[in-house]
């Protein structure tokens, strides 16, 4: 099967399944005991004329089957709806996601120039003291929480003064020339992506240390070496073009997490990223944002395990796409 | 196996954790009471009340003279507000309070509120006349006051934002509630270019501080009107170009980056003048960071990228520790406007599938004022202000706040606890005790029932705690659930079906008025006894109390002059402190850090630290 026709083929297929995780996901919100309106019940000055012009105005009043339909018909147009504060939902979204990519994307390319590398030297020095040393430190890696060691980075740039605590650019930002722009936004960037290269750090070079070692046991590895090939031949011809297969799908799933991996570590440094703004839609039971915010994440998830299997296609031409 | 080697690694891990929860194990209340020296040594700021405001022409502008000592121009002042920021810089159609906040710095209103008397003063308008019957209100415009595009500010202006916006119902619809008096808004005409005459259909106390609304400029407005209420709301949103706005405040919107922060400039032709007819306001740039929570509020502060802070209870005693060597000082702008209470449901309807929906048992309890003044008798006031809050607190024993202007002053110090008291008043019910000190009723009931909060707020859990264990030495069985909080208030508005909670509504310390949802018998906010359908039209079980209440309130709305509505607010007051429909229990300090650079810094109780942002000046 052609390219071509197979992403048409796996788009097709996604349709029912996106059309599921829409129906459960507002189903899941609906069953939730949050009521968008508790604070302004509690509120002595809101008659009840203004909270039922509300009740309308956020389509609380109709069965839930029709407030589906009403979000399902305009988001197939493309609209996203309006957020109970009465602003466009896809504003808001886009006000926000290229904060987040900035951060998402700089941590995958350091995070992969860093990690690719590291694994392949570890997985060379099997058992060398480098090789423990870096052990210990990506264990260490995956084992602490981001939130955690987020905050303890925090707690570091408010006792030195080092570093802004959160955000993105100072007071005064529009002022600057290009280069104090970029310094700017580097500085106020460097705390949120070391917490996030840190955390994936470790299990990517891991994952590549593991791969080139089962490879480097395999027996085309010792007849190349047999028949007398250049070592440098041996590890970047045969043995990496094989071990990277694995991190070919690993690389899919970093798609998927580029708008949402980040959110925890974005909350704690005050990043005007997504991660705040959808914590604070479901807190408030913001429904279109929510919605908005999931299906994205679900078509992410979705377009990242595509792009995996064709990039797997291209890198592997043993493998076939049926 | 386990060698000796991993063995010492395994109980180093062991210590190690036990040691980390341990940091977490907290107990609910601590088991003595500890006398927090924090507020003794803080005392409440002391208010000078500098005078009235004058008003002074210079080439036919009528300017307002500022009171303060004159400042220096240049320099920013760095706030803070926690959540997602502002939804909207349209001031009329705001619905959470950081939009309203910027929106009205952007946009002045009629009249203002003196933050040190809480009398209103003269804003935009250079004098308010009232006639004797309170229903006209003749109000004169300072002459030559300009928007910020130059096209003069008149009487058409207010009578567009009256008539047009807001008694048409654009923007807000609670700002259209607020000003209707019997169903109808007040007729809004221009007597002359500078003169506007509100009338209102009858004689209505609480209108004079709806003039405080923010005055809109018609020729900006009046065609984005004309396109319906959806494109008003939508008018000069968040997304607008900041050049867009004409405004009439002191700040006007620079620039607002999304979840970060909003930026305000100064208003280079603003009407309030310095003593040396300077115009103020002195700070060129008010920044206003959007921050997602508490902590990070703080965790700002300490590292100085913003200048002011309020600083909750737990926080106080490190701040008070660390301002010896830091570059601010702590204002106490003594008890703020929440009104923490304890309610019981008095409710003796049935719900519409005829079911009660307090049991009957309760029920007697419940409604027996006895059985209300033992409760308030145990609760031990003085206990939950040093313990929940850390001394950084007031008991409350009034439906006033203490900051109110309308306090009863009889009644703020309210009564010392007292079992011995509380078991008379139960003893008078016919209440009675077993060998082992249980609590039953006339008819040899069990006194038991649950209380609710909303579970999460710590401190109202904390003092949900502390009122089972003083109810609990009286004998009475008290089961406290925190529940999450949509589910308490479907409880309190919807279901009704609940004995006793702790929660707080929010009060103005300036118009006792606001509460009538809350004390009128057919208000939406009559928790105590909440009446439903037909009940809030055919009142056939209306307390005497309720009655009375009734009648203050519509009495208070009629009356103008300040000492009599006092009095009728006294007496408000009195019947609640007698009659016990909610036991209040406490008011939080307002405490602020500000950084000492600031000049001309008068905080109020009133007012808070801003009040006077036009002569707040950097110094050096």
């Amino acid at each position: 099967m052609s390219i071509p026709v197979y992403i048409l083929k796996r788009i097709l297929q996604t349709l029912p399944l996106l059309f599921l995780v829409s129906v459960m996901s507002f189903l899941i919100i609906k069953l939730s005991p949050v009521d968008p309106l508790a604070e302004l019940k509690l509120n002595p000055s809101i008659s009840p004329q203004t909270l039922q012009a509300e009740k309308v105005r956020l389509g609380l009043n109709l069965p839930i089957y029709k407030q589906y339909w009403k979000w399902l018909s305009s988001a197939t147009k493309g609209d996203l709806g309006i957020s109970t504060s009465g602003e466009k939902v896809s504003d808001r979204l886009m006000e926000r996601i290229p904060n987040t990519l900035l951060l998402t994307i700089i941590t995958i390319v350091i995070t992969w120039i860093v990690a690719v590398p590291l694994g392949i030297f570890a997985a060379l020095h099997w058992r060398s003291t480098t090789d423990r040393i870096l052990t210990v430190i990506s264990s260490l890696g995956m084992a602490i929480p981001s939130f955690f060691f987020a905050l303890l980075l925090l707690i570091f740039a408010v006792k030195t003064g080092w570093f802004p605590v959160g955000g993105l650019t100072s007071v005064g930002f529009e002022k600057f020339n290009i280069f104090q722009k970029f310094l700017d936004m580097a500085h106020h960037l460097f705390l949120p992506v070391l917490v996030l290269t840190t955390i994936s750090l470790a299990g990517l070079q891991r994952q590549m240390r593991g791969n080139m070692l089962d490879i480097l046991e395999a027996d085309y590895i010792k007849m190349a070496r047999a028949k007398g090939l250049p070592e440098n031949m041996v590890i970047y011809k045969h043995a990496l073009r094989n071990a990277i297969n694995p991190m070919v799908t690993m690389l899919g799933f970093e798609f998927a997490s580029l708008l949402s991996g980040a959110a925890l570590t974005e909350f704690v440094f005050q990043y005007p990223g997504l991660g705040r703004l959808i914590l604070e839609a479901v807190l408030k039971l913001d429904i279109n944002l929510v919605m908005a915010s999931l299906m994205i994440g679900a078509i992410m998830l979705i377009l990242g395990n595509l792009i995996a299997d064709i990039l797997l296609k291209l890198v592997d031409p043993r493998i076939t796409l049926d | 196996m386990i060698n000796k080697k991993n063995l010492i690694a395994l109980i180093l891990i062991l210590f190690t954790a036990i040691f980390l929860f341990k940091a977490c194990v907290r107990k609910d209340v601590p088991e003595t009471i500890v006398k927090s020296t924090a507020e003794n040594s803080l005392k409440v700021i002391k208010i000078k009340y500098p005078g009235e405001y004058k008003t002074k022409e210079i080439n036919g502008v009528e300017y307002k003279v500022a009171r303060g000592i004159p400042g220096k121009f240049g320099g920013s002042l760095h706030t803070s507000t926690i959540g997602e920021g502002p939804k909207t810089f349209n001031p009329w159609s705001a619905k959470d309070a950081t939009s309203s906040t910027i929106g009205e710095m952007m946009f002045d209103g009629l009249i203002n509120t003196d933050a040190y008397t809480g009398q209103t003063i003269p804003q935009l308008a250079k004098s308010v006349k009232i006639n004797k019957a309170g229903t006209e209100y003749i109000i004169e415009l300072r002459k030559g006051l300009k928007w910020s595009d130059g096209k003069p500010i008149t009487s058409a202006d207010v009578v567009f934002t009256w008539n047009d916006i807001v008694a048409a119902g654009f923007g807000n619809t609670s700002m259209r509630d607020n000003i209707l008096i019997k169903g109808q808004p007040p007729k809004v005409e221009a007597i002359d270019k500078y003169t506007v005459k509100f009338t209102t259909p009858e004689t209505f106390a609480p209108f004079l501080r709806q003039l405080s609304l923010s005055i809109a400029p018609k020729h900006i407005l009046e065609p984005v009107i004309k396109q319906g209420k959806k494109t008003f709301d939508a008018f000069w949103g968040v997304t607008t170009p900041p050049d867009q706005f004409v405004t009439s405040g002191m700040f006007k919107l620079s620039r607002y980056i999304p979840a970060q922060r909003v930026e305000l400039v100064r208003n280079t032709n603003y009407y309030i003048i310095d003593k040396l007819d300077r115009k103020l306001p002195y700070l060129n740039k008010y920044i206003m960071f959007i921050v997602g929570d508490l902590n990070n509020e703080v965790l700002k502060f300490e590292s100085g990228e913003i200048d002011m802070l309020s600083v909750r209870g737990e926080n106080v005693a490190r701040f008070k520790e660390l301002q010896k060597r830091s570059d601010y000082t702590l204002y106490n702008l003594g008890p703020d406007t929440g009104t923490m209470f304890l309610s019981f449901n008095e409710n003796t309807r049935k719900n519409d599938s005829g079911k009660y929906y307090v049991d009957p048992v309760k029920q007697k309890w419940f409604n027996d004022v006895n059985f209300r003044k033992a409760v308030d008798y145990a609760i031990d006031r003085e206990g939950i202000v040093s313990n929940v809050l850390g001394g950084i607190g007031s008991p409350l024993f009034t439906s006033e706040s203490l900051s109110s202007i309308f306090l009863n002053q009889k009644l703020k110090n309210g009564h010392p606890r007292s079992l011995k008291v509380a078991k008379n008043y139960l003893k008078k019910s016919g209440f009675k005790w077993d060998k082992n000190g249980k609590l039953y009723d006339k008819w040899n009931n069990r006194v038991e029932f649950n209380l609710y909060t909303n579970a999460g707020n710590t401190e109202r859990e904390s003092t949900g705690v502390m009122i089972k264990q003083d109810l609990e030495e009286l004998g009475l069985k008290v089961n406290f659930k925190p529940i999450e909080f949509n589910v308490l208030v479907g409880k309190l508005v919807d279901s009704l079906d609940w004995d006793a909670i702790i929660i707080s509504l929010t009060g103005s310390p300036l118009e006792p008025h606001s509460g009538r949802n809350v004390w009128s018998s057919t208000g939406g906010l009559h928790l105590f006894n909440q009446r439903t359908g037909k009940y809030l039209t055919e009142q056939t079980d209306l307390k005497p109390w309720e009655k009375e209440l009734d009648n203050l309130f519509e009495e208070g709305a009629r009356t103008i002059d300040f000492n009599k509505r006092h009095k009728i607010y006294d007496r408000y007051q009195d019947i609640i402190y007698n009659e016990l429909p909610l036991h209040y229990l406490y008011s939080p300090l307002r405490i602020y850090a500000v950084r000492n650079k600031f000049g001309n810094l008068y905080p109020t109780p009133l007012g808070g630290v801003t009040h006077n942002l036009e002569e707040i000046y950097v110094k050096n």
